[in-house]
């Protein structure tokens, strides 16, 4: 659902990064919002939760909210909570950590399971400026990208490799990911109108994770409400 | 609501008491009046209020009853909310006051004057008891809603949209039989969606700008949850309320938690980030005392911003997710804020859902339920520690401290003392360091003093302080064996050459170097070498040499061996006159004399002495020179001469003191008269009694040196002791 009310063609997206704690999750959003790398100059207090405003060529608007996550492995069990109403994922792993790449693996198996396909996926391999010591192979990332219906890019924070690249084709993507759920939405809307139809859109594995707006509420309060 | 006086050290009584003068002691809550007091005097303001109408009274600033009246907006929850008031109580919740008192006071009077308004807003029925939803929020909130810059059209649509959400969640509650939050939520969500479609897409909004069609949903959103706050915090019809509980209880079983447990890098000790986690902490807390979603939302906002300015300290950096969720979980640990969960689910439920899923509010509110959900699922893994010590430090069976709660009791003195402690400790670990220091110095001392003694003693060892004996020529020494080794036979033979004297002298010296080879090693030489010595004066055939010069005073005086008693024989082998001391001596010594002898000799050697010293004295009339210093040699050994009878002795004494420098003949006429038992007697005592006995003749080199024959005269020695003995005893 789109959580932006305001204008037709000026849109808000969640985005979550996701990844292991030391691949660069935090510079690579650095990089994207102030492109800047050394954190001794970054003017944000802060860098887990930071925005930007976005035209694309087609000339739509986004505004991007992109949300950092806690990479480390006693936090995974809350990833449900973060990822909760998301439009994008971004899942960064480090090219000379194959460890990270495998956690990628299952982040990437739990979005599935909790989102199904309203969620644009993207996979990063960071650190490219550390070509040399790369443990994992671009194809066997690529064809495992492939494989899941994710995107794959490579970025490097440090050179400011691919970083532009990366947002701007994951907001094109959930620009059209959206664009078809309206169309769908609305479409559904006038049939049955009412939310029980927004059931109906959830395509595959259709879990009741159905993050229609009402429904919210509900599975918050059984992440950290239900103790 | 507290008397506003100059704050002072001492409280007087007086101003404890009532201030009514009932006698009663006050309280600064009751405006100082005691409790009856208190409640008399709002009993008749609240009558006087009731009559005058519209309730201008309570103003809006007026913090104290307002504060009074949130005390706990919880408490309406489980009676049926049927009840209405129009009565304005004059303690009237002034809930939002605080944060709306922005608008100046002159507008509110046009506001409450606008019956029509008020009237309205009072029919849509506001159910409650005493602790009434106010007029001053009500008319805040017309004021907003006259502020927002909509069409009036639109205005009048958000009111009756409001007011229709109102009544929806009222009847709900009222009538449903089952409730259930969830429903209820999902009704006001449709609300806020509609109404989003509305500012949207009606009409009356078109002229409004985005922002100002945000602001209106927002006002919509903050006036429906505050009126109904205490319909929709916390339903009694959930499970908040225990959660709550069950919440609180675990995080003060994890009171023990470290900011070092979390990996997070708060300073808990540094008290310039203990100020910002006060204040975060303030923040967390202050969640609940806000009444709807955005105000919650607004404080974990500032909550998280202060985190953030405590991380940049330690982090050096914009903080990451990975600094901040621990952090954040840190600060809710130390916080423990009241109604956690009520206060999430009032949130995630009757907030405008974008508001969570989007926007910097909601990203914080996020991380915060992370927070709850982490703590509620803590174990020892999450937090780095074995099970069982998670376990143990929950039952509270392990001590624990931190510095942190110490801090928390708001007792600058306490976090003192435990800095103190600390400091403490480290002065402690510090003085035993020094402690063993000292000690470890001090036994390196002692074994400095010991090694240094110990190298002392092996060089004294080493080289010791000797007085080795003065070397003799080796021809003197060759010479005086040859005298030894032919014996006293020889002696004779050789005294016939050299004279009387010498031979007596020799003769001792032969006895005397049989006895003591027999006895020391040591004194030999020592023997051997005066022997050879006065051999060799003797030689030499010069009389007037100094005997006591040369050989044996010297070695006498000297030596710091044991006294040299073959010395001592040497010298009263001369012709010289302390007899008694050289005969007890030699008697002593001589080992060849039967112990009969020998025991009878020395008991009887006052006897003998007299003896000898009677023909000493009187033999020695006319000495020359020679006894003279022999004389002088022998006074040296005076103690030895103490020992004759008391007599003797004192004569002995008075005789050598008077005959040192005259002639020996003048004082022996006296002593010879007296001491002179028989004449025979010189003849018969010991040899060298006769030695000296025969030194007169030696003078005169008349000597008859059979007398030296000690064989010969050994029996008559006894012979005569024996007679002296008997006739002691008889005398005795």
């Amino acid at each position: 659902m789109p959580t932006n009310n305001t204008s037709s063609n000026f849109k808000t997206f969640k985005v979550v990064l996701l990844g292991e704690g030391c691949v660069g999750k935090t510079s690579i959003v650095l990089r994207y919002v102030e492109d800047k790398f050394n954190p001794q100059h970054i003017s944000t207090l802060q860098a887990s939760f930071l925005t930007k405003k976005l035209t694309l060529e087609d000339g739509s608007r986004a505004h991007l909210n992109i949300w950092d996550t806690a990479g480390q492995e006693r936090f995974h069990a809350l990833g449900p909570i973060y990822y909760r109403g998301s439009h994008g994922a971004i899942l960064v792993y480090d090219i000379t950590d194959e460890d990270s790449f495998q956690k990628v693996k299952n982040w990437l198996k739990e979005l599935k399971r909790m989102l199904g396909a309203e969620i644009v996926i993207t996979i990063v391999g960071n650190k490219t400026d550390l070509d040399a010591q790369r443990t994992v192979p671009q194809d066997v990332a690529l064809e495992y990208t492939e494989s899941v219906g994710a995107h794959y890019f490579e970025t490097s924070a440090k050179a400011n490799e691919g970083i532009e690249e990366l947002f701007t084709a994951l907001t094109q993507l959930m620009i059209q990911r959206h664009a078809q759920r309206e169309q769908e939405t609305s479409s559904l809307r006038l049939m049955q109108g009412g939310r029980t139809s927004q059931r109906l859109i959830v395509e595959d594995d259709s879990q009741d994770g159905d993050e229609e707006g009402r429904q919210t509420p509900t599975t918050n309060r059984s992440c950290c409400g239900a103790g | 609501m507290s008397l506003a006086r100059v704050p002072q050290l001492r409280i007087v009584q007086r101003d404890l008491k009532c201030r009514q003068g009932c006698g009663f002691y006050g309280n600064a809550q009751f405006d100082g009046l005691c409790s009856k007091c208190f409640r008399e005097r709002n009993d008749k303001r609240k009558k006087a209020e009731q009559n005058a109408l519209p309730p201008v009274a309570n103003s809006p600033n007026t913090s104290g009853t307002s504060t009074a009246g949130r005390l706990s907006p919880q408490n309406l929850l489980g009676r049926v909310p049927n009840k209405r008031q129009d009565s304005m109580p004059e303690i009237s919740t002034g809930t939002l006051t605080k944060k709306k008192s922005l608008v100046p006071a002159v507008f509110q009077k046009t506001l409450q004057s606008n019956t029509l308004k008020s009237k309205k807003l009072k029919q849509d029925g506001h159910l409650g008891q005493r602790a009434y939803v106010p007029d001053p929020t009500e008319s805040q909130f017309m004021l907003q809603l006259r502020q927002l810059r909509i069409p009036d059209d639109g205005k009048r649509k958000l009111k009756s949209e409001i007011q229709r959400l109102d009544n929806a969640i009222r009847s709900y509650m009222n009538n449903s039989a089952n409730k259930n939050v969830d429903e209820l939520s999902e009704m006001v969500q449709n609300a806020y969606t509609k109404l989003a479609d509305i500012v949207h897409n009606d009409q009356r909004f078109q002229i409004a700008t985005n922002e100002d069609r945000e602001s209106a949903i927002d006002f919509f959103e903050k006036v429906v949850m505050t009126q109904n706050h205490k319909f929709l915090f916390s339903p009694y019809f959930t499970l908040d309320e225990e959660n709550d509980v069950k919440i609180q209880k675990r995080i003060r079983q994890l009171s023990w938690i470290t900011a070092k447990h979390l990996v997070c890098s708060i300073d808990e000790v540094n008290a310039e980030s203990r100020d910002l986690v006060y204040n975060a902490i303030t923040e967390l807390v202050g969640i609940d005392s806000y009444y709807s979603p955005q105000e919650k939302l607004e404080c974990t906002v500032r909550c998280c911003r202060h985190i953030f300015e405590l991380l940049k300290h330690s982090v050096g950096g914009p903080a990451s997710a990975d600094e901040f969720l621990p952090a954040l979980i840190f600060v809710v640990l130390k916080a423990n804020p009241v109604r956690l969960h009520s206060n999430v689910n009032f949130v995630t439920r009757f907030t405008n859902a974008s508001r969570l899923m989007s926007g910097e509010g909601g990203y914080y509110f996020t991380n915060l339920c992370c927070a709850i959900s982490f703590i509620e699922n803590l174990n020892g893994e999450s937090l780095g520690i074995s099970e069982e010590e998670f376990d143990l430090l929950m039952s509270g069976d392990k001590a624990f401290s931190t510095p942190w709660e110490s801090a928390l009791l708001a007792c600058e003195g306490l976090h003192l003392i435990s800095e103190n402690m600390k400091r403490m400790e480290s002065l402690k670990k510090r003085n035993s360091s020094i402690a063993t220091g000292i000690e470890n110095f001090r036994k390196d001392l002692e074994e400095f003093q010991r090694e240094i003694t110990d190298k002392v003693d092996a060089c004294i060892a080493k080289a010791p302080l000797t007085i080795l004996p003065i070397k003799t020529p080796s021809h003197l020494i060759s010479k005086a064996r040859a005298h030894l080794a032919n014996g006293s036979d020889i002696g004779l033979a050789t005294a016939e050459s050299v004279g009387h004297y010498s031979a007596n002298l020799i003769a001792a010296i032969s006895a005397d170097g049989n006895t003591n080879k027999e006895s020391t090693k040591n004194t030999l030489p020592l023997v051997k070498n005066s022997t050879n010595q006065i051999i060799d004066i003797l030689e030499d055939a010069s009389h007037t040499l100094a005997l006591k010069d040369t050989s044996t005073t010297s070695i006498g005086r000297l030596s710091p061996l044991p006294p040299a008693q073959p010395n001592i024989d040497l010298q009263f082998a001369s012709p010289i006159f302390n007899y008694t001391p050289f005969d007890a001596i030699s008697l002593l010594e001589d080992h060849s004399d039967s112990t009969d002898d020998y025991l009878i000799n020395t008991n009887l050697r006052g006897g003998l002495t007299n003896v000898n010293y009677d023909f000493d004295l009187s033999d020695h009339s006319g000495e020359n020179s020679v006894t003279e210093d022999l004389k002088l040699n022998l006074e040296e050994f005076d103690p030895l001469a103490q020992k004759p009878t008391a007599e003797s002795d004192l004569q002995a004494t008075e005789q050598n003191g008077s005959t040192v420098e005259r002639s020996l003949l003048d004082s022996d006429s006296p002593t010879n008269g007296t001491l002179l038992p028989s004449p025979l007697k010189p003849t018969v005592t010991d040899y060298r009694g006769f030695s000296s006995f025969e030194i007169p003749s030696i003078s005169c080199n008349t000597g008859d040196f059979a007398s030296l024959n000690h064989s010969v005269n050994e029996s008559e020695i006894t012979i005569r002791t024996t007679s002296t003995v008997i006739e002691n005893s008889k005398a005795n």
